[in-house]
């Protein structure tokens, strides 16, 4: 391992058994104690290789389901990989589920000792720093109280007070922390600050992608246990973002089928949609400058002439630039096959880099009522740093001289 | 984690095991010199002055209580930590889904906590034994001491052996308690392995904890037995215990959270 690689998986597989039956559990004793033969089972993680680099905090991005829990254990060594292999590097502590392993019936000092010990601490050295736990913690007398007693923020404050006293190479936190008070959690993010700015390192679990992108460098996108997309947290969160807002969209009846043609009963539905001429549901890549063209295939019951409308909305939901054939009186023909066709170009595109998504609508003739909607997902690739949604025209002028 | 951070978490956990012991009770850790005693008592009561038991064995009738207090204790402290070492992977079922820790220290921890609490309880009875004027042999203290710690590596392996097949198949736990009464009295713990009838005596034969139990009884009661051979068994037998049960521990460690 290089010197900057704190920790590392490669080819990192993880199947659970399937154990549904009593039978099973036996067979499964004999077969991991023997080696003859290995269980049925799950996959949930599969040929994983992932380096984070000291320093260099990565975030670690997916669905519910997608295995990110799965893949923290693999890594913290909760659970043994089934294939591949783990190393770290360093010291190692998570701010998930903090306070999970504290004995209810014990004080917050019998507590401390024990999690201390679990966490690695060397002998002496809770010892040491435990005036500092404390204060950090703020829970004063309570301190000698049974855990039981103690509200769920003070249990989550000891915890965190612990790991801030460890300073661990590498910390694994999910959301930063929507805990305890405010001041609380200003401290907790605070510590955190000094934490990366005394070079530490964060792995980040997060469904924010703008911690993600605040506090990272690189990502790693997980889908159905494999590595969909790693690399510059950017590129990797737009495109999750691009995948998230399709799905959120189509969950929420937005565009209630991703395939055209289906809502035939209808009597305005979309045949088929196309994004610079492809059909399929992959994000289309665009550079800035680009043509985008759209085409809509309306499909009219009736054979009267609907009207289509085209949206163009940021993966985040914001609305760029929209409009209707009504609007731009664009006539609609009806050909023998009940189908009008649309297409728009939009030459010379000026978004600015970002995932984006194409909302396609098919209308009544008066332009009032939605009987269809799908959506498209592009993708406009470049290395511009400049902020916003498009590039406005713009010049920067030599200021007149006074002299 | 480094073998030192280890041993600190071995230390934890056996004061954390202790301590529940005796959670919320008044005097706390007096009941460890309190029980053993009130045991005493209760048997003195029952065999002497109830049952009036006498134990033919050689050409003087052993005194039945020490007798019973030789055996009693090392079989409490193997019942016990097998009892404990099979609970302790299931009971911290919550911490192992979170944090990785050597898993063999849960089950050692009980084991060396029930060894060293009923090491005390043979102790302090055998003082009070003494002071009662009946035969407990003072010098008997160093080699029952050792057949009680090769007990206790014996007794490891073969917790650590339950403990892992357990996290497999939960059927051992709940199969445990009737298999240890059955053991109780296949051991020579009641009586001796003379006292059954002829054909239950290959059970004692058979049975590995005769030879420890033999082994303590007969230190501490200054019978009049050549030791060693027994001693050199009772090493081999811990040992190949031990070494078993900590592979086929070690083997199926990493695969404890799968059939959790």
């Amino acid at each position: 391992m290089s010197s900057g690689t704190l920790a590392r998986m490669r080819g990192v597989t993880k199947r659970f058994p399937k154990v549904a039956r009593r039978r099973d559990r036996g067979r499964a004793f004999l077969q991991l104690l023997t080696g003859w033969g290995a269980p049925t089972a799950t996959t949930v993680l599969e040929g994983i290789d992932l380096e984070i680099r000291r320093g260099e905090s990565l975030g670690l991005i997916g669905e519910n389901g997608a295995g990110k829990s799965t893949l923290l254990k693999v890594l913290t060594g909760v659970l043994a990989p089934s294939e591949g292999e783990v190393r770290i590097d360093g010291s190692v502590a998570a701010l998930l589920e903090l306070g999970a392993g504290f004995h209810p019936e014990f004080s917050g000092r019998d507590n401390l000792r024990m999690a201390a010990a679990l966490m690695g601490f060397a002998p002496g050295e809770l010892e040491a720093r435990e005036a500092e736990i404390l204060a950090f913690a703020d829970i004063g007398r309570y301190i000698d109280e049974p855990i039981k007693h103690y509200s769920s923020g003070m249990v989550v404050r000891l915890g965190f007070a612990l790991v801030a006293a460890r300073r661990p190479d590498l910390l694994i936190t999910d959301e930063i922390l929507a805990v305890g008070d405010e001041a609380f959690q200003r401290k907790c993010i605070r510590w955190i600050e000094d934490y990366l700015g005394g070079g530490g390192t964060l792995l980040l679990v997060s469904h924010s992608m703008y911690q993600v992108q605040k506090l990272c460098r690189h990502a790693i996108w997980l889908e159905h246990g494999r590595i969909r997309a790693s690399g510059d947290v950017y590129d990797v969160t737009q495109d999750y973002l691009a995948a998230q807002e399709r799905r959120i969209a189509r969950e929420a009846g937005m565009s209630p089928q991703e395939s055209p043609g289906t809502l035939a009963g209808v009597e305005f539905s979309l045949a088929a949609v196309r994004v610079n001429g492809h059909d399929g549901e992959a994000p289309v890549y665009l550079a800035a400058g680009d043509t985008l063209a759209i085409d809509l295939d309306v499909r009219s019951r009736e054979g009267r002439a609907p009207v289509a409308a085209f949206g163009i909305v940021r993966a985040d939901g914001t609305p760029v630039f929209g409009t209707t054939s009504e609007i731009a009186q664009v006539p609609a023909t009806v050909d023998a096959d009940g189908l009008a066709r649309f297409r728009v170009e939009l030459p010379n595109l000026v978004l600015l880099p970002g995932a984006y998504s194409v909302r396609f609508h098919a209308l009544d003739p008066e332009g009032l009522r939605v009987f269809d909607t799908l959506e498209r997902g592009f993708v406009v690739r470049g290395h511009t740093r400049e902020l916003g949604v498009v590039r406005l025209a713009h010049r920067w002028v030599q200021p007149a001289g006074r002299g | 984690m480094t073998a030192q951070a280890n041993h600190l978490l071995l230390r934890r956990l056996v004061e954390r095991e202790f301590s529940q012991r005796y959670l919320g009770s008044l005097s706390g850790p007096a009941w460890a010199l309190l029980q053993p005693l009130l045991l005493l008592a209760v048997y003195a009561l029952v065999f002497v002055q109830i049952l009036r038991v006498r134990l033919p064995a050689g050409d003087t009738p052993l005194d039945v209580v020490p007798f019973l207090v030789a055996g009693l204790w090392p079989w409490a402290a193997f019942a016990e930590s097998l009892n404990r070492g099979v609970a302790a992977v299931p009971e911290n079922a919550a911490l192992l889904a979170k944090v990785a820790l050597p898993r063999s220290l849960l089950v050692v921890a009980p084991v060396i906590v029930a060894f060293a609490v009923h090491g005390v309880g043979l102790v302090v009875v055998g003082i009070a034994l003494a002071l009662w004027g009946r035969p407990f042999d003072a010098s008997g203290l160093l080699p029952a001491t050792v057949a009680y710690l090769l007990l206790g590596g014996f007794t490891l392996g073969i917790a650590l052996l339950l403990a892992a097949w357990n996290v497999f198949v939960r059927d051992v736990g709940q199969i445990l308690g009737q298999a240890l009464t059955l053991l109780f009295f296949l051991s020579p713990v009641f009586f001796t392995r003379e006292m059954v009838p002829e054909a239950f005596r290959v059970a004692f034969d058979l049975n590995p904890l005769s030879i420890y139990l033999d082994l303590i009884r007969a230190a501490l009661l200054a019978t009049d037995v050549d030791l060693l051979p027994a001693f050199a068994k009772a090493a081999a037998v811990a040992a190949f215990a031990l070494v078993l049960g900590l592979a086929v521990f070690q083997r199926l460690s990493p695969h404890f959270e799968d059939f959790a």
